[in-house]
């Protein structure tokens, strides 16, 4: 076991990802130039998602700590800071622990008719706290005009500090989208350090540096998704999931929708698409859902599951999309 | 020059030769038809500006192993001296002059294209007033295809005179403008901001791009023009589509009254 903490809160523009292995980018040549001539694994691509591994959690506390001591040191404390989270990350529980032992409030997300009439007072009156965090500044929202004017309103509300003073969990395919659709960057953005081998192993990741190393390239420095890859590769049975080879233009919809606003409800995903019919959606989210890509939550919440995440990314990169940092 | 003299020019050709320049001829064939059936196969898999890469390698390949064949062919039959040379470019200007004129002058203006590039495979092409994407570049010959599913074949002769508008250049970008025509009596900053915002949140727009709305007022109402990029300049009609469709909806709600053009005023033409 890794001795100390490898965890690190880190402004947002010193974030800096993991270079990966010249083997690590052949294998992914490779299998690009795979998938461009059609040649698929003779093994079941197709893998019942109820077979995946669970991938263990890790401790909080450390990251916590982390985010103590980062915080601790800054001179003066400004209004608001937002913390960017990669998909599967864990930011989002590793600030709501935090939050919990600083004694600041989760708040809860605006309703409905206040998103649509842009009506931030009104849901600001409600929370009643001074020191709050809002961790699900993306999945309240819809990317639809009438939510782009709450989204406008809040901002510089809380950049002014009308709102006390608080934390702001956004995933960083939100942050990218806000990035382009507000013009005013944020100020006081942090985000945990790309992860390390020395952090891999301290979550608990037992094997070689070597491999400890190509794990933590192919995962983009993300301990969520690096730990997911890991415990997949324990079984080895099971391979990651891909993008189903009919996948199209409506499947990259659907997914980039669901990166963006941190998994959506059915309903909702044809409120943000709404050019696709509600049968071709059944049949989109039925495929993505047969080949492991994304999964339907407890709460009726689609999602793109951890072990597609990279692959995910991946695909939409390849059609031009406009993607997170991370 | 006689009979003789212009026989002179010519090598003695054996079987040997004759092989010869049937095997170089049939591999030409052979790599520019597989270049003309693999790549586009390989540029359906990919997106963006990989995929136009790949398209504009096509009458390229054709260009240079076409070129290639011709300089090994033409040693083995004619002695290669400047003398032999003039012979053969006066003979040969003289039968183009006449009976081939068009032909050859497409057939240049096809190379020109290669080198000068005003189109390319995948980009999206106006001439003479025919819009459509272009899916071959041929020897004498551009093949496009309009919205509408028909292919329209155009002489790369139109090069030397005509006006060849590309809409994307080579690149992924293509701008689409979509019209929207409003009732004179409404908030011009509210309904500008508005459109800014269904461009926004159409799931075909390319973020990295602007978003741009210009008005102009005119006699029956005010014209609003959404300028904005899809994602790939494929889906730019599926895109304008849905601009227009949720346009339609946010600005109904807002609300605003859309104008009211009689037939005539639609056709009216400008004053000026």
């Amino acid at each position: 076991m890794a001795k100390g903490n490898h965890w690190q809160l880190i402004p947002l523009d010193t974030f800096e990802r993991p270079t990966a292995p010249a083997s690590t980018l052949l294998q992914k040549a490779w299998l690009r130039a795979q998938n461009l001539i059609g040649i698929k694994d003779d093994e079941d691509t197709t893998p019942d998602e109820q077979d995946f591994p669970h991938y263990r959690e890790f401790d909080l506390e450390p990251a916590v700590a982390a985010v103590e001591q980062a915080w601790e040191a800054a001179e003066s404390e400004p209004c608001v800071r937002f913390v960017i989270s990669p998909p599967f990350s864990g930011s989002g529980a590793i600030l709501r622990a935090w939050a919990d032992k600083h004694g600041y409030q989760q708040l809860k997300p605006p309703r409905k008719d206040q998103l649509e009439s842009a009506d931030t007072a009104s849901w600001w009156q409600a929370q009643q706290c001074d020191n709050w965090l809002l961790d699900e500044f993306s999945s309240f929202w819809l990317r639809t005009t009438s939510h782009m004017q709450f989204m406008r309103a809040l901002l510089p509300r809380l950049l002014r500090g009308e709102l006390g003073a608080g934390v702001v969990v956004v995933d960083s395919w939100t942050f990218a989208f806000l990035q382009r659709a507000w013009p005013l960057s944020l100020p006081h953005c942090y985000c945990f350090a790309a992860a390390t081998p020395e952090l891999l192993q301290q979550v608990g990741i037992e094997t070689t540096d070597k491999a400890l190393r190509k794990l933590n390239a192919k995962a983009r420095g993300n301990v969520g998704v690096a730990l997911a890859l890991w415990a997949l590769a324990q079984n080895s049975e099971r391979q990651t999931p891909r993008i189903p080879s009919e996948a199209d233009d409506a499947t990259a919809f659907i997914l980039c929708a669901l990166l963006l606003h941190h998994g959506l409800a059915g309903e909702y995903l044809q409120l943000v698409l709404p050019m696709l019919a509600p049968d071709q959606l059944d049949v989109q989210l039925l495929r993505l859902q047969q080949n492991g890509v994304i999964e339907l939550d407890d709460e009726k919440v689609w999602r793109v599951t951890v072990y597609a995440y990279v692959d995910v990314r991946d695909f939409l990169a390849s059609r031009g999309y406009w993607l997170d940092s991370f | 020059m006689n009979t003789e003299q212009f026989l002179e020019i010519f090598k003695e050709i054996n079987s040997a030769v004759l092989i010869e320049i049937g095997v170089v001829i049939a591999l030409a064939m052979a790599i520019i038809w597989c270049s003309q059936k693999l790549l586009p196969l390989l540029a359906e898999h990919l997106h963006g500006k990989q995929r136009l890469f790949v398209l504009a390698l096509i009458p390229t390949v054709r260009v240079l192993v076409f070129v290639f064949a011709i300089i090994w062919i033409v040693p083995l039959i004619i002695e290669p001296t400047a003398r032999n040379m003039v012979a053969i470019l006066g003979a040969a200007g003289l039968a183009i002059g006449f009976a081939l004129k068009d032909y050859v002058s497409s057939i240049i203006a096809g190379v020109v294209a290669v080198y000068e590039v005003p189109y390319r495979p995948g980009d999206w092409i106006s001439v003479d007033g025919t819009y459509g994407e272009v899916k071959h570049i041929g020897m004498r010959a551009v093949e496009i295809v309009t919205p509408d599913d028909t292919v329209v074949f155009i002489p790369h002769l139109k090069l030397w005179s005509n006006l060849i508008h590309n809409a994307n250049n080579g690149g992924p970008s293509l701008m689409c403008v979509v019209d929207f025509y409003l009732h004179p009596e409404h908030d011009a900053n509210q309904v500008k901001h508005l459109l800014e915002d269904v461009a926004l949140t159409s799931p075909y727009v390319q973020l990295a791009k602007p978003i741009v709305v210009v008005a102009n007022e005119e006699p029956w109402g005010t014209r609003y023009r959404l300028k904005a990029y899809p994602i790939d300049p494929r889906q730019q009609f599926q895109f304008m589509t849905d601009l227009t469709a949720r346009g339609k909806t946010c600005l109904r709600a807002l609300p605003v009254n859309f104008a009211q053009l009689s037939p005539e005023h639609a056709v009216q033409p400008a004053p000026y």
